[in-house]
């Protein structure tokens, strides 16, 4: 596209000591279905581009959505206004940028059935069946299923001579039942948190079956028990639940701008400092994360970053052990670093690429162990599916986490259903105390979606990943 | 600008042939300077429009939007939007676009807000910095300014326009284990004073030098404004009467009934003339003096259109919030109780359980403790799970209201018996 080359050359010739730009259209279909309501059946088409200018040191980022050259070329000259604004507040000699090569690459997310070409009423009719399905158990008040799907068309082109043609995109369906019941209500969700595939996805999840058992657990949690007094427990957490608790513990605490500071103003930043690389005992000897932007399927894999760093696989927390962050090309330098690990991403042309979680998992348990092997060796303890409530400070240390569904393990079995079930915990306690994780064939993916961070907030996406695995003596009890 | 918008709103109503659409185009100018750890970290400018169509065959729906301008972009705009609606399911709920209305006219952007250069802005953030680096310490925030152009029409004769501004900063300072922040809304720079943000700032960052550990429990506290906000804003996201009526929170059967406290009150105002006041929602309802809440009595809640027409209710949605105060100084709140916290801001707050309206979240920025009316010294942060409405009848004392964002005003408060639930590690 002739605007790439424009806006390297207008670049380099007014005297950027690097620049890129990002030409994104952003697609996002949407359908809301509430109790058999259409409430919402949008395409939104978000088309534009993003200019970096880095110069002395110092950023500036200009967007435009006019596609004229005169456009182009003005939006160059003021990103690099900007940056010259911003040097005027540096520190020392300011930001340095990380070492990278140039690429000329494509990328496509795998997709059999991309879900922006099939019908329409496709999509509908299988969305009202899972919705009478729920709305046919008497009790349930509410019923809703979201289907969301987004696609991300991306050129790059930096002065390093990259260019790139990405096309990423993903598909997220959700389903929940709420149940009323004697003065209370509870939901039960199916939430796999999306997922880099299309359509095809969708149909093999069997949401009908799906539609009936959270509807069937949303009356069955109703009616549930709850915990009450606080007590040491052990806790069994479900991949999915596990994915929101590494999100928020680990995807977090390890975002190298968080650990800087930058920050510091509003989504906080890091207890896992750089002296505590290589010796921090951040969790037992069992846990292994791994960043992984090369993830098939996963929601964060796109090829490059939008510093147009390609995609990698790395360590975050090796054997327990802190061992390294998600970087970018201006974070990482600040640690010593000579590369990025490739985690700068942007949420549309309009937004400035901040520094982003990997796709980050959990390793499965070296040793055989099947999940009814799991509870079935736990004499006292609850068993928490899905996710719930969660709330962890600004430092990443202490967090509360509720969850979806819960059973009480008694005796290596599941005794009694419970509701509003609160655990709470923090680094390095809760990674500390994990004991035992099944073995790969229970490992599963879970995507998050809508991770919000940075000012101006943006929304990203990158998938977890875990098999079942049990925490001993953690806080665990009931609501109020 | 306007005019520019009204072409558009011709093109659409000259080329939909759907039974009914709502036309609205929301265009934004902005720019955003992000500073942490004394230096400007990202520094964003740039133009934006959201053109958004809605439009129904019978109660069959579509709905497309788009940020371009051109004729061409537009006619696929409606396309897309009809073919969607063509080929959707009936919507049992479908309400009809909104008929012509008169909406207030609102002066909610001011001339000192779009004469600001970026110049000064980052004028602004070297002095900040200057100051953090005088104390020793870091200093992180956000300096931005916004302008926006909101156009509302629909098939059935609703037209409406307005503008408004918005000015922004904000400093968190830290240094070793102090962490404290302040931060500025309003739509008229013209009322900003860097000095007073500092003396503040300032202010703050010396009261916290000397913390003491302090156990979780239920214990009085003085809630600052910009702490109140974050949690009764969740307070009010639940208070929906479709939900509520449909027996989903913790408002069902309340409307009417002294359900809070009867010193607290909440509504959203065309009065006051520091708030940005939307004339007319998202959905085309016209803002009018509400009171949600009036000494204690819920007398209504955000109602959808299509739930006031199912139940013959008034349609009405929040568009700002105002919380009346009293006279109480914190230091007579602190006299009133023989001990307590102060709290400087929430964080990271989530709903524990819907029905029962619980909350969880945890303090930030600083939290102090007093003890025979006089502040002693800094506690260590602290989680609760509290349920809003239940504070506000443990309501012991409110502060003047003041603004906390362009568009919430509300006091401190003071109240009884707040539910800690355990101490952070910091």
């Amino acid at each position: 596209m002739k605007y790439l080359d424009i806006a390297m050359e207008a670049a380099k010739s007014l005297g950027a000591d690097y620049a890129d730009i990002r030409i994104q259209r952003s697609t996002t279909e949407t359908i809301y279905l509430h109790n058999l309501s259409l409430k919402n059946t949008s395409t939104d088409i978000l088309d534009g581009y993003g200019v970096r200018v880095f110069k002395d040191g110092a950023w500036g980022f200009a967007h435009s959505n006019v596609f004229t050259d005169d456009q182009v070329a003005a939006t160059v000259k003021r990103a690099l206004e900007i940056a010259r604004l911003s040097a005027k507040a540096k520190k020392g000699k300011g930001l340095v940028l990380a070492e990278e090569r140039s690429y000329i690459a494509s990328y496509r997310t795998p997709v059999k059935c991309d879900p922006f070409s099939l019908p329409l009423k496709e999509k509908v009719d299988l969305m009202l069946e899972v919705n009478r399905m729920m709305m046919s158990f008497e009790g349930i008040r509410q019923a809703v299923f979201y289907l969301l799907s987004h696609k991300d068309e991306k050129l790059f082109a930096s002065t390093l001579g990259t260019r790139l043609d990405v096309i990423t995109q993903f598909i997220d369906p959700m389903i929940t039942a709420t149940a009323v019941w004697e003065g209370d209500s509870q939901s039960r969700t199916f939430d796999e948190g999306g997922r880099a595939v299309g359509w095809e996805w969708v149909t093999e999840l069997g949401l009908l079956d799906k539609a009936k058992q959270i509807a069937e657990e949303a009356l069955i949690k109703v009616k549930a028990d709850t915990l009450k007094e606080e007590a040491r427990r052990t806790l069994i957490l479900d991949p999915n639940h596990l994915g929101l608790t590494m999100h928020e513990s680990v995807g977090h605490a390890t975002e190298l701008d968080r650990v800087l500071g930058w920050e510091a103003d509003y989504a906080g930043i890091s207890f896992a400092t750089p002296e505590k690389l290589g010796n921090y005992k951040y969790g037992s000897d069992l846990v292994n994360f791994v960043g992984d932007n090369t993830l098939c399927e996963g929601l964060a894999t796109a090829g490059f970053d939008d510093d147009g760093v390609p995609n990698q696989r790395w360590f975050i927390i090796r054997d327990g052990v802190l061992n390294e962050y998600g970087s970018t090309r201006d974070t990482a330098p600040q640690i010593g670093l000579r590369y990025s690990r490739g985690c700068n991403r942007a949420t549309s042309y309009l937004n400035q690429p901040i520094n982003r979680i990997p796709n980050l998992y959990l390793l499965p348990g070296e040793k055989e162990l099947t999940p009814a092997q799991l509870i079935g060796d736990t004499d006292d303890g609850v068993y928490i599916q899905g996710r719930g409530s969660f709330s962890i400070d600004q430092h990443r240390v202490n967090f509360q986490f509720g969850g979806d569904f819960f059973w009480e393990v008694k005796n290596g079995k599941l005794s009694r259903p419970l509701k509003k079930v609160l655990y709470k915990s923090c680094n390095p306690e809760f990674w500390g105390s994990c004991d035992a994780i099944c073995d790969e064939r229970f490992w599963k993916p879970f995507g998050v979606v809508n991770c919000g961070k940075g000012q101006p907030n943006q929304t990203g996406r990158m998938t977890h990943g875990a098999a079942p695995a049990r925490f001993r003596n953690i806080r665990v009890g009931g609501s109020q | 600008m306007k005019s520019k918008y009204e072409k558009i709103a011709e093109f659409v109503k000259k080329h939909v042939k759907a039974d009914d659409y709502s036309l609205r185009i929301a265009a934004r100018s902005s720019h955003e300077t992000r500073f942490a750890q004394n230096a400007i970290t990202q520094h964003i400018a740039g133009d934006n429009v959201d053109i958004d169509l809605e439009v129904a065959f019978g109660n069959k729906t579509g709905r497309c939007s788009i940020n371009q301008t051109d004729n061409e972009a537009l006619t696929q705009l409606i396309k897309r939007a009809e073919e969607m609606a063509a080929i959707n399911e009936p919507d049992p709920e479908y309400v009809e676009s909104a008929g012509a209305a008169a909406y207030p006219e609102l002066a909610n952007a001011s001339p000192a807000t779009l004469a600001l250069a970026p110049k000064q802005m980052v004028e602004i953030i070297r002095q900040s910095i200057a100051n953090g680096e005088k104390l020793g310490a870091t200093v992180s925030g956000m300096t931005e300014k916004h302008f926006m152009q909101i156009h509302a029409s629909t098939k059935n004769g609703f037209s409406g326009y307005h503008e408004l501004s918005e000015f922004g900063h904000s400093m968190t300072l830290k240094k070793e284990h102090i962490e404290t922040k302040v931060s500025f809304s309003s739509k008229d720079f013209g009322t900003f004073k860097l000095e007073e943000e500092i003396a503040q700032l300032n202010g703050q960052f010396q009261s916290l030098s000397d913390p003491q550990p302090f156990t979780a429990g239920k214990v009085p506290v003085i809630i600052r404004p910009d702490a109140l906000m974050e949690f009764y804003w969740f307070m009010l996201w639940m208070m929906n009467r479709r939900q509520s009526d449909e027996g989903l929170t913790a408002f069902t059967d309340q409307i009417g009934k002294k359900f809070m406290g009867e010193k607290f009150s909440l509504l959203s105002t065309l009065k006051d003339k520091e708030l940005v006041t939307a004339p007319f929602s998202w959905d085309n309802v016209v803002s009018e003096e509400t009171y949600w809440v009036r000494d204690g009595v819920v007398e209504t809640m955000p109602t959808p259109r299509y739930w006031a027409k199912l139940k013959n209710l008034k349609p009405a949605a929040p568009f700002n919030v105002f919380i009346p105060g009293g006279k109480a100084t914190e230091e007579e709140m602190m006299k009133l109780v023989p001990r307590g916290l102060i709290v400087n801001r929430f964080w990271y707050i989530r709903p524990v359980d819907m029905k029962t309206g619980e909350l969880t979240g945890m303090t930030r920025d600083g939290v102090l403790y007093f003890e025979d009316g006089k502040v002693k010294h800094a506690v260590n942060n602290l989680r609760f799970n509290e349920i809003p409405h239940d504070t506000t009848r443990r309501l012991l004392a409110l502060g003047e209201s003041v603004l906390t964002d362009s568009s919430v005003k509300l006091p401190a408060v003071l109240v009884d018996n707040f539910n800690f639930v355990d101490t952070t590690s910091f």
